[in-house]
């Protein structure tokens, strides 16, 4: 499993300044148009929301309350995926304005941003897909790789997984708490800190979901509570739907620690590469996601503005090719059949499956090989 | 906004039904200068006095509070898609419901360029609070020396006016220092003024036509009883050097300074390693300010007007020593903030970013 051992060292370095160069050609670049691209997005989010929740106030008439429901839907998926996921990550920072900053920004959602970023922004993207340090790989609770140990309840892991598609914003809330950890190297007290924290966040959505804007609809509380109530629903079918297909996709690679200590630049980029799937679509698939459809592009660049993936992902593919890279990408039928069916398969009890990569040509030494 | 409808969407009723996002990220759907707490302007009239200067009048919003004369605020525009705010002095008396600033062209000063060319009726200002002591006092004072140079009589003029404003011209001397005439920003205004009020005198020295440089000699021509005056100083950096010793040897009376742009003493440069502790950097600190070093070395701390006012760029530094560059003090810190824009490295620093 893991790296391909057809490059050199001085390939895979070549590698990483190519892809260096890409991305300091779009960072130079960075202007008027990304700006307006962005505000664009922020003012087609409100509207939806303004529009969603005036809708639901009318919520007896069927087709108000679906309307309604569908535009808060489409409000809080543009928050959450690209919005609030890449000003996080600080893909808006350079703009120097106060409401797109990384550092203060507040997401839409029952975690905190301050534990998501610790949670994604450093230990995920750091140690992606390294099984043990990357803790997205299932979460704690789910088995997604045949290095993490079977047990028996992962029998249930089909089960599982669909109720954490259901709340999955509640899964992330709980995500930073480490649940794994409490009472080994990290304390009861330190988890009680962050639940609190936790809590204080999301009793607001709770709150202005679940009471304030049902209680302003008077008699139309009931549908007005049930609209907001599916699209948090939508909101996290969806982000479940499109994350997963991210990393847990049939062919994507999964790492251990040995043979990601005293990473190179170049390796780090390759491993960010092979941990990461892609899905084709349109554009306005490609903006409801987040892009994070284009999940290799923002591994491999997970500051640069989300809109700009589109043009980089042609050059990535090139690049792959001449190094006899697997660019993994497909329809979203595809790739999440592909989860499905990992999910299904690390829910029975067995070890390592062949590895799916192959490669075409062998270049010099094997010199980057598993057994480092 | 009416108080009662701003003191509404204030509640943390309206708060909460719009959290996480504030009521200002709603509020700018209908208008960008709509704001419950910042202060926002509209450009509402854009003259250009001279070729190489622009004369704004903006119309701010109500969280404006107003300014005392002489006072500055950071205007923030968005250039190529990035907010830079720069320093400006406030023209206009404090009565006067507009705020009006003169910016002139400025070698590098992308603001300051991009505002005279490209300035027009109805672009969005974001703003800061007035700041700045060059006028502390509420009276006006019998006798006056108003010397400035250059846009340095932007504060000057502000100070001016708001005595005209309220009729308490008795004895003042305005000499101001430009190019060229055709340089001058307000010289019809000031000239007018003159002619209207009999204790207002004005001088103007032209450098490129011919005008002596201020020395001993001009300064007892052109004020001979300096002793019996407070003067307001405003100017760049090298006329302000020249000029105080000059006062100071002249009069007792109090000597008011505007210090236009935070003058760096020389060019800033730095000494020993930096490391960003957060993003686990390290730098080395000759390249400029511990700003310029930040940035060289791909972190994106907040900035504001990148010369010491707007504390935009703020930052904790473990440990380090840093020198001011205004004053070229040198100081040994520990936790404790400081502003990016105006210290650099005088030995090894641990900043927190």
């Amino acid at each position: 499993m893991g790296k391909p051992t057809h490059l050199s060292k001085a390939d895979i370095a070549e590698f990483g300044r190519e892809l260096d160069a890409i991305r300091d050609e779009v960072m130079n670049d960075l202007g008027e148009s990304d700006a307006r691209y962005i505000r664009n997005v922020l003012k087609t989010q409100r509207y939806s929301e303004v529009a969603g929740r005036a809708l639901l106030m009318a919520g007896f008439l069927p087709p108000a309350w679906l309307a309604g429901t569908g535009l808060l839907s489409l409000s809080k998926i543009l928050e959450n995926m690209e919005i609030g996921h890449n000003v996080m990550h600080g893909q808006w920072d350079w703009m120097n304005d106060p409401a797109l900053d990384s550092s203060t920004y507040e997401w839409d959602n029952t975690c905190p941003a301050h534990q998501w970023k610790h949670s994604h922004n450093y230990m995920h993207h750091t140690f992606t897909n390294i099984v043990d340090l990357d803790r997205d790989v299932g979460y704690g609770i789910l088995r997604m790789s045949e290095d993490q140990d079977w047990r028996p309840q992962h029998l249930a892991q089909p089960l599982t997984a669909a109720t954490l598609a259901a709340f999955f914003q509640w899964g992330v809330a709980l995500h930073d708490l480490e649940v794994e950890r409490l009472g080994k190297d990290k304390t009861f007290k330190e988890a009680a800190v962050q639940l609190r924290d936790i809590w204080g966040k999301a009793r607001k959505q709770v709150l202005k979901d679940y009471l304030l804007f049902p209680a302003l609809a008077g008699p139309m509380f009931a549908p007005v509570l049930a609209g907001n109530f599916s699209a948090n629903l939508n909101r996290n079918l969806w982000s479940f739907l499109i994350i997963f297909c991210g990393h847990f996709t049939d062919e994507v690679e999964m790492f251990d620690e040995s043979e990601t200590a005293d990473e190179t630049r170049g390796e780090w980029y390759l491993r960010q590469l092979l941990g990461s799937s892609n899905l084709t679509g349109s554009v306005p698939f490609h903006i409801l996601s987040g892009h994070l459809s284009y999940q290799i592009e923002h591994h491999l660049f997970p500051d640069m503005p989300s809109h700009r993936y589109r043009e980089v992902a042609p050059k990535i593919q090139e690049i792959c090719e001449r190094y006899g890279l697997n660019y993994n990408t497909g329809p979203l039928s595809k790739q999440f059949g592909g989860v499905v069916k990992r999910i299904l398969r690390m829910s029975l009890p067995h070890r390592r499956k062949r590895n799916t990569l192959t490669f075409e040509t062998s270049t010099d030494a094997p010199v980057y090989a598993e057994a480092a | 906004m009416k108080p009662v409808v701003k003191k509404l969407l204030g509640s943390s009723f309206v708060g909460a039904l719009a959290s996480p996002l504030s009521v200002d990220d709603y509020l700018s759907l209908i208008d960008s200068r709509l704001s419950l707490s910042e202060p926002r302007g509209r450009v509402t009239h854009v003259v250009r006095q001279t070729s190489d200067s622009v004369t704004l009048e903006i119309e701010p919003n109500d969280n404006w509070q107003g300014h005392r004369p002489g006072q500055h605020v950071l205007l923030g525009v968005d250039l190529d898609g990035v907010r830079h705010s720069r320093c400006f002095s406030v023209v206009s008396a404090p009565n006067e419901p507009m705020i009006e600033v003169t910016i002139k062209r400025n070698g590098d000063g992308r603001v300051s360029n991009f505002l005279v060319d490209h300035a027009e009726r109805g672009q969005l200002v974001h703003l800061s609070p007035a700041e700045g002591d060059f006028y502390p006092h509420a009276e006006a004072p019998r006798k006056a020396l108003l010397l400035s140079a250059g846009s340095g009589i932007t504060p000057v003029m502000s100070v001016l006016r708001h005595w005209i404003a309220r009729d308490e011209v008795a004895d003042v001397v305005f000499v101001h220092y430009a190019r060229t005439r055709d340089d001058m920003i307000y010289a019809a205004e000031l000239e007018a003024m003159a002619q209207r009020h009999d204790g207002l005198r004005v001088e103007t020295v032209f450098t490129a036509d011919g005008g002596r440089r201020l020395d001993d000699a001009t300064l007892d021509v052109l004020v001979p009883d300096l002793a019996q005056r407070p003067t307001w100083l405003c100017g760049p950096a090298g006329f302000m050097d020249a000029a105080e010793p000059l006062i100071a040897a002249r009069s007792n009376e109090t000597l008011h300074r505007e210090q236009f742009a935070a003058t760096r003493r020389e060019a800033a440069h730095g000494e020993g390693a930096v490391r960003f502790l957060n993003s686990d950097v390290a730098a080395s600190g000759e390249s400029g300010s511990l700003l310029e070093v930040a940035e060289g070395a791909g972190l994106k701390p907040n900035y504001g007007c990148r010369m010491g006012i707007c504390h935009a760029c703020k930052c904790r530094v473990a440990e380090g020593s840093v020198r001011d560059l205004r004053t070229n003090r040198v100081r040994d810190v520990r936790d404790t903030d400081i502003q990016l824009c105006i210290h650099a490295a005088a030995g090894d620093v641990a900043v927190e970013l």
